[in-house]
């Protein structure tokens, strides 16, 4: 069971990061920010859950989104690319600007539009890394003391040939 | 509107799929519409031409326009990329047999396909082909068409897949693509080269420019369009993945196989005939390459008795006797091309629908178990009837014009007192006699004699009980016979007709040749001695196929080592074999192997220009010494260093490796780069923290101790990879770099003018370089996938042996604890390099 402190933290930090990561991505044509750091931020939230909340629970809330954000992502990216051809030219930036109440003049383009993808890609491939990560770690046999470390590895080690075709990979349940 | 059709086709192919056609009556009824749309609108388009104001002029009301229609979008217009359209005769011609066919391989396939389920995937794949096809020969621009081409490679390759259970259809459908896409490869290359040489990619434009035959460049691009145009038609050396392609539905291999695609080299040779052909190189290549094509198919075809394999090289010998054709520069040879194109795609493609009706009643489609078809199948086996006997090339038979015009070719050639003619005339003739014996053979085999006797005594309860006949176990319905009846009519009233066909036929071979042509086909020549060869053939192919039985006797003692296929998988074999020592050498088994070769392979570049270039000059002439802050942080990440290195313990190692970490992003606070010390912070914390959650899990602190000539070698990797990082930035900070070739001040200046955007870093990643970061969260979407597959796997299997020594002299875990870490990295490479200067 994760600590108490660290679920209290917990409770307080994931909110403050998440907007702390949509910051980031919404200023950063401007000022320091982006789409690859907010991702980085927006897991970084993610994975205070995974370490307070155990793995599990998060794979059940948000697991099913990382494989379809990130070909959300890569849609989004694409389209604005898209949105330039049309107009023209592969990848050309398209600029308008838009009145938002209480936000003011807010200047609206592709790029922006193309930075909400690679957010949406980096965000995914790295909180599905994490998820798959722990939960590796957390199903591995726990290791006598002194016995000598097995590694994933050692599997190549022993089945050379099958380096080259992904045979190595032999699974079981 | 041609890109308009193009889109329309692909559009339905998507509707077709959604629909799942499978579940609905009507919907092979529905799949005709589209292609018929654009046959209806390809003739309401070529009506002027067609109305015979341009067949009298010889093809120059064609010529003096231009073409019939053009049309340019933009694409990519910096690489010379733009999707431009033509149609002109030759492109007609190839269109509406694409569209044409098409509409009769569409209705075929619903009742072919009855019941599956996956008939809407066929749909979609086929549609996805015909839309390529199309592009391909509407194309008027060399990168336009390969796109195109390389379109039909991937939807072929889907198309022969299509029973992907099955490791026949497999294994052709790779040996098809790899054979295809590897001439593409070349193609591209042969394309991109004539495109330089010529100075413009458009190929109205190429065609119209004289003397490309005397550059230098010329036999490069000529061998590298050959190669991509003989592995597509199938030419001898490539010729064998056509037979391996009929693991293809029928329907695919009807359309595919015989009437388009492989008629794509052919469409491309005779696009560009009139640019390249003016060189013996040219009449050599093809001669040569052509004529054992044809010969080779001719005489294999008949060693099949496998219906598909056999008309399959009957297919071979046929592109063989285009390519051979294409290579003189007659109107004669040129027209003969013409007729052979729609004369073939009018009986091979029946016959290849008739082999699969065949089999759908059946059972099988192989000539030894079949026979006496013409009582139980009284329709389609006048269908066959009739294309074999235009295959045969019997008069008066669309197939026999088309033989005709070919002897005929070949022997004004041979008049004019060409080696290369005679050469022509004598494959052509012996290539003819064969046509005539698998001709006869498949018809006598399976519709006309009796059945053999051991399958009679085998009729099933419910088929009707004729004696000497293979039964029937699953009677056509009317439009599966309907469609190769279609095509089979039009062959024959033909020959009739060819006033009125050679508006078409005139058109086209003027477009081959860019010039107007005066030549007509017809069907009755004289007795020539064209006619006399062929009355020979006939008589010789009459023999041959008396004495069948001997001839496949002797042609099936071949040894297997002389067939392509098995040199193919020889070849493919080896290989893999020297894949698998490659990545044995590269990746090795442990990570500390595999970032070693990748830091010393980075840092070959780095000793062979420091080579070239006076090292004072690198360093900048008043040498700055690190301040105060500086020196302390390179003392620090120096001393973390040493202690990750030489620490025990595990958790002691990671600690040390992220004070390197944010030492480092100190530095980028300390030169004001703020993106980057964020990333760089990131990435130090989700690492830490994950090696810390992985090496939880490990035993503590069992770390053996390395063998000295390992902790040699890493030194020496640690301190190549060093120097390079070192004289790489020197190299780019140097005043004479950043004079020369510096595009900082270009990214300063027009971030906020061209991209809106104050952070310069920022714009650069989704602006200026939109593509490579494209590029990027591409890569890093598929390292994603291939992370899932590794850690969601259902177990990894730890061996229970004891772990060998070598696998240990890294900490454990950071193979799993890596590939995070890595591909990140990767992504915040570029403005490392802009936040340099």
């Amino acid at each position: 069971m994760p600590e108490l402190y660290l679920r209290l933290l917990n409770r307080i930090l994931t909110p403050l990061l998440l907007l702390l990561a949509i910051y980031l991505l919404l200023r950063g044509h401007n000022l320091p920010g982006g789409g690859f750091i907010a991702g980085l931020m927006a897991a970084a939230a993610f994975e205070l859950q995974i370490l307070s909340r155990g793995h599990d629970r998060v794979r059940r809330s948000i697991g099913p989104y990382l494989n379809s954000g990130i070909g959300l992502g890569l849609a989004i990216a694409i389209c604005s690319g898209i949105a330039g051809l049309l107009n023209g030219v592969f990848f050309k930036g398209l600029w308008f600007d838009l009145h938002v109440p209480l936000l003011g003049e807010l200047a609206v383009g592709t790029p922006v539009i193309f930075d909400l993808g690679v957010f949406l890609v980096v965000v995914s491939v790295a909180t599905s890394y994490l998820l798959g990560l722990s939960r590796v770690s957390d199903t591995a046999a726990p290791i006598p003391d002194g016995a000598p470390s097995p590694e994933l590895s050692d599997s190549f080690e022993t089945d050379p040939a099958g380096v080259a075709d992904g045979s190595s990979l032999r699974t079981e349940r | 509107m041609l890109a308009a059709s193009i889109l329309l086709i692909f559009v339905s192919g998507a509707v077709l799929y959604w629909i799942r056609p499978h579940t609905r009556v009507w919907a092979g009824w529905l799949s005709t519409l589209p292609p018929l749309a654009v046959t209806a609108w390809q003739l309401n388009a070529a009506l002027p031409l067609l109305s015979g104001a341009g067949a009298e002029s010889g093809g120059k009301a064609d010529l003096q326009n231009g073409a019939i229609i053009a049309e340019q979008y933009r694409w990519i217009e910096s690489l010379g990329l733009e999707l431009s359209f033509r149609l002109d005769g030759l492109s007609l011609l190839f269109g509406l047999i694409i569209s044409g066919i098409g509409v009769a391989v569409a209705l075929y396939t619903h009742y072919y396909l009855e019941d599956d389920d996956r008939q809407g995937y066929f749909y979609l794949s086929l549609f996805a082909f015909m839309a390529s096809m199309l592009g391909l020969v509407w194309a008027d621009n060399l990168l336009t068409l390969f796109v195109f081409w390389e379109g039909t490679s991937v939807t072929s390759y889907l198309l022969i897949g299509y029973s992907h259970r099955s490791a026949f259809a497999r294994g052709g459908a790779r040996n098809a693509f790899i054979v295809t896409a590897g001439g593409g490869l070349a193609l591209l290359a042969g394309l991109v080269l004539l495109g330089q040489a010529s100075g413009s990619y458009a190929i109205s434009e190429i065609i119209a420019r004289p003397g490309l035959t005397e550059l230098d460049l010329y036999p490069a691009i000529l061998i590298l369009i050959l190669v991509g145009a003989f592995s597509k038609s199938a030419q001898f050396p490539f010729h064998w993945w056509l037979p391996g392609a009929m693991a293809a539905p029928t329907p695919a291999s009807a359309y595919l196989h015989s009437a388009t695609m492989v008629k794509a080299g052919i469409y491309l040779l005779a696009r560009l005939h009139s640019a390249l052909s003016d060189h013996p190189l040219w009449l050599w290549a093809l001669l040569l390459f052509g004529g054992t094509t044809m010969l080779l198919g001719a005489v294999f075809a008949l060693r099949h008795s496998d219906m598909k394999a056999l008309l399959a090289y009957a297919t071979v010998s046929q592109l063989g006797v285009l390519t051979t054709l294409l290579a003189f520069r007659s109107e004669a040879a040129l027209l003969a091309v013409v007729v052979g194109i729609l004369s073939h795609a009018l009986y091979k493609g029946p016959l290849f629908l008739v082999a699969g009706i065949v089999d759908h009643a059946t059972g099988h489609r192989d000539l030894r178990m079949l026979g006496g078809l013409r009582r139980t199948l009284p329709v389609t086996s006048g269908i066959a009837l009739l294309a074999a006997l235009s295959m045969a090339g019997i008069p008066p038979l669309f197939g026999f014009v088309a033989k005709e015009a070919l002897l005929e070719s070949a022997y004004s050639a041979a008049e004019h007192g060409e080696a290369a003619g005679w050469l022509a005339f004598g494959a052509a003739a012996v290539t003819g006699a064969f046509f005539v014996a698998y001709s006869f053979t498949l018809l006598w085999e399976a519709f006309l004699r009796p059945a053999p006797s051991a399958e009679t005594g085998n009729l099933t309860s419910n088929s009707p009980l004729k004696s000497g006949a293979t039964p029937i176990h699953h009677p056509p319905a009317p439009p599966l016979v309907a469609a190769p009846l279609i095509l089979v009519a039009l062959g024959t009233f033909a020959p009739f007709v060819l006033k009125p066909l050679s508006r078409v036929f005139t058109p086209a071979a003027a477009s081959i040749a860019a010039q107007p042509v005066q030549v007509y086909a017809s069907l009755w020549h004289g007795f020539t001695p064209a006619f006399l060869t062929s009355l020979l053939a006939i008589t010789v192919g009459i023999w041959l196929f008396l004495i069948r039985s001997r001839l496949r006797a002797f042609l099936s003692q071949l040894p297997d080592n002389l067939r392509g296929v098995f040199l193919f998988q020889r070849i493919l074999d080896d290989l893999y074999a020297l894949a698998q020592v490659t990545a044995r050498f590269s990746q090795g088994y442990t990570l500390a192997t595999q970032s070693g070769v990748v830091l010393l392979a980075a840092s070959i570049p780095i000793v062979v220009a420091l080579r070239q270039i006076n090292l004072n000059d690198l360093f900048p002439s008043p040498l700055a010494l690190p301040g105060a802050p500086e020196t302390v942080l390179i003392l620090m990440i120096g001393v973390s260093a040493y202690v990750t290195a030489r620490v025990t313990s595990r958790l002691g190692a990671i600690i040390s490796l992220g004070v390197v970490g944010v030492s480092v992003t100190l530095f980028y606070v300390f030169f004001s780069a703020p993106d980057l010390a964020l990333t760089q912070l990131l990435i130090e914390v989700l690492t830490v923290v994950l090696l810390v959650l992985v090496f939880t899990k490990l035993p503590p602190d069992v770390r053996p101790a390395m063998q000295r000539w390992k902790q040699a070698r890493n030194v020496l990797v640690a301190l190549a990879a060093g120097a390079f990082g070192f004289f790489l930035v020197l190299f780019n900070s140097s005043d004479a770099m950043q004079a020369a070739l510096s595009i900082s001040d270009y990214f300063l200046h027009n971030a906020v003018p061209g991209g809106h955007g104050a952070n310069v870093v920022n714009v650069i990643l989704v602006d200026f370089r939109a593509i490579d970061t494209m590029g990027e969260i591409t890569v890093l979407a598929i390292a994603a996938l291939g992370g899932y597959a590794l850690l969601n796997a259902p177990r990894v299997r730890l061996p229970s042996s004891a772990p060998s020594q070598s696998a240990s002299d890294q900490p454990a875990g950071s193979e799993e604890a890596n590939p995070v870490a890595d591909t990140s990295r990767s992504n915040i490479d570029p403005p490392t390099d802009t936040e340099a200067h």
